[in-house]
């Protein structure tokens, strides 16, 4: 399991927004909802496309963010895959808050 | 464009100050060219499936390293009597040697910032050719203006050289870049084989490359190039390749690709002359999160050629590659042989690769073929072998050799097989249960 990395301050992500963020060398879209934060591959498993780029949805009973290619839904939670075309989940990983800082721990 | 950036353009004009007044004029007509455009966007086609959105320019340093040594045997050389050879570290030549009857019977072969200096008249008509279009995207664009070296090549009308010649580019240190230029001319009737390599000093430390190879081959004459991509995991890799060859020329063009954390590359064969043949054979190998794109082109402007090209890749882990082929055939391309094909195998369930083979033709009178195939281990094959005797990784380093076997049989240097081999089986993992 990899550390902790600071990815900003929480001034620096609106609530609602999406964000593209570096990890360790690796995309990470980290997604401000409802006063939670939430950080998943910025890959859509389907076809690659950017998360980051898509639509955010709060207001469902489960929070996802679509990917803008072909529209495939992702529960922000989980990382299921919500809708076809995708069929597999993205990864999810970890995030807390401390003080103003926001961090980041990927996920194996 | 950053202020850094356009300071360390500055600097990098002012270092070089002993370059002629037609270079530094195409450097800067570069430059302004390069502040004035973007970078690739994935809604571009060619982009689509490679993600730079990571890519920051601000991170890498034109910096040359430091007193450089020359490092150890190179892959490629390891027991090879070389004709000359050429190391650079971090874009700058540190070596450079060609054997004393070669330089006699006219052939250039050295660094290319030295070069351009003492042979200006012949390189600026190579550059005029712009064989690979300086102004193609912004990291042609990026090349041109700052290039800091590389090599050339220049075999006289009719001179065949028997010894290979051998080129490694290093990266050293945190940052380090390379921006090269590999330009090679073989005159009417000339024979080369050169071997090209590149490395990075430690495996953990970031790199940038961002190059173009440009090769002419003239009527009847042979090259056989190999270039193995062997950048650590952590370098981003951007290339612009391309070989014009000439009437009944034959060009044997061999890729090797290992490392890089992303590749981007522009591989295009222009046969310009009737009666030309190209070979082209690239190996992919990939671990981790690597993702690697080779873009091919196969353009035929003449009649009678014959291109056959031939990429197989392994993946690992969640690894990516992207191939996406393309055989042209212009009106005047009649009786064109031209065929290509893509195999992939996929050694994990997680590593992906796509394949994108196509055809424009223009001519009436030809035969273009292509396929693609990708797939899996299969288990029964592992199984076998471990009844037999071998262990697991055995068996999969045995089906991987076995895979990439049918390129190898088509590389006729057998140091180039022995390395692409050995650097290979090096990667193999055990291969878990599907």
């Amino acid at each position: 399991m990899s550390d902790y990395e600071s990815v900003g301050q929480i001034s620096e992500f609106a609530d609602p927004s999406s964000t593209l963020v570096e990890v360790d060398d690796e995309a990470i879209v980290l997604i401000h909802a409802a006063g939670r934060f939430y950080a998943l591959d910025d890959v859509c498993t389907h076809d690659g496309g950017p998360l980051s780029d898509g639509p955010l949805d709060c207001e469902d009973q489960t929070p996802s963010i679509a990917c803008p290619r072909h529209g495939a839904k992702f529960a922000l939670g989980t990382g299921a895959a919500l809708t076809m075309p995708a069929t597999k989940p993205t990864r999810v990983h970890e995030t807390k808050v401390e003080g103003d800082q926001v961090f980041v721990r990927l996920s194996e | 464009m950053t202020s850094t950036e356009a300071a360390d353009f500055g600097a990098l004009i002012a270092e070089r100050s002993d370059e002629p007044a037609w270079l530094t004029e195409r450097r800067q007509r570069a430059w302004n060219a390069f502040e004035s455009a973007n970078w690739p966007s994935s809604k571009d086609e060619e982009w689509m499936r490679t993600d730079i959105r990571l890519f920051k320019l601000d991170k890498f340093s034109p910096a040359p390293a430091d007193n450089a040594q020359p490092g150890g045997e190179a892959l490629l050389a390891k027991g090879v009597d070389l004709g000359g050879r050429i190391e650079s570290v971090n874009g700058r030549a540190i070596v450079s040697q060609l054997d004393d009857d070669l330089a006699a019977k006219g052939v250039i072969f050295g660094g290319l910032s030295q070069a351009v200096v003492d042979h200006s008249e012949t390189l600026q008509a190579i550059f005029d050719k712009e064989v690979v279009s300086p102004t193609y995207d912004r990291f042609a664009m990026l090349n041109d203006a700052c290039w800091t070296g590389g090599v050339v090549l220049y075999v006289p009308k009719n001179v065949h050289l028997e010894k290979p010649l051998h080129a490694i580019s290093r990266l050293a240190g945190a940052g380090a870049s390379d921006f090269s230029k590999t330009i090679v001319v073989l005159e009417e009737g000339a024979e080369a084989t050169l071997l090209m390599e590149t490395d990075s000093d430690d495996e953990t430390t970031s790199g940038l490359h961002n190059g173009t190879i440009e090769i002419v081959v003239g009527k009847g004459a042979k090259l056989r190039y190999v270039n193995l991509q062997n950048w650590n995991n952590r370098t981003w890799h951007f290339g612009h390749q391309k070989a014009i060859v000439g009437k009944q020329a034959q060009l044997q063009w061999t890729i090797g690709a290992l490392g890089s954390r992303l590749a981007k590359v522009n591989q295009r064969v222009a046969l310009a002359g009737s009666d030309a043949e190209a070979q082209v054979n690239g190996v992919m190998f990939t671990e981790g999160k690597q993702h690697l794109c080779y873009n091919t082109h196969q353009h035929h402007e003449a009649p009678y050629c014959r291109s056959d090209l031939l990429y197989k890749n392994a993946l690992q882990d969640q690894s990516r590659t992207v191939w996406r082929g393309m055989i042209g055939v212009d009106e005047a391309g009649q009786r064109t042989d031209a065929y290509q094909r893509n195999d992939n195998l996929m050694l994990t369930s997680d590593a992906r690769a796509d394949s994108i083979p196509g055809l424009e033709i223009e001519a009436d009178d030809v035969r273009c073929t292509h396929g693609s195939t990708s797939g899996r281990v299969d288990d029964t094959m592992i199984y076998y072998a471990m009844s037999r005797g071998y262990t697991r990784q055995e068996a999969v380093r045995m089906i991987v050799t076995g895979f990439f076997q049918q390129v190898f049989d088509r590389i006729t240097i057998d140091s180039v097989r022995e390395a692409l081999g050995e650097a290979i089986g090096q990667r193999v993992q055990d291969l878990p249960n599907q």
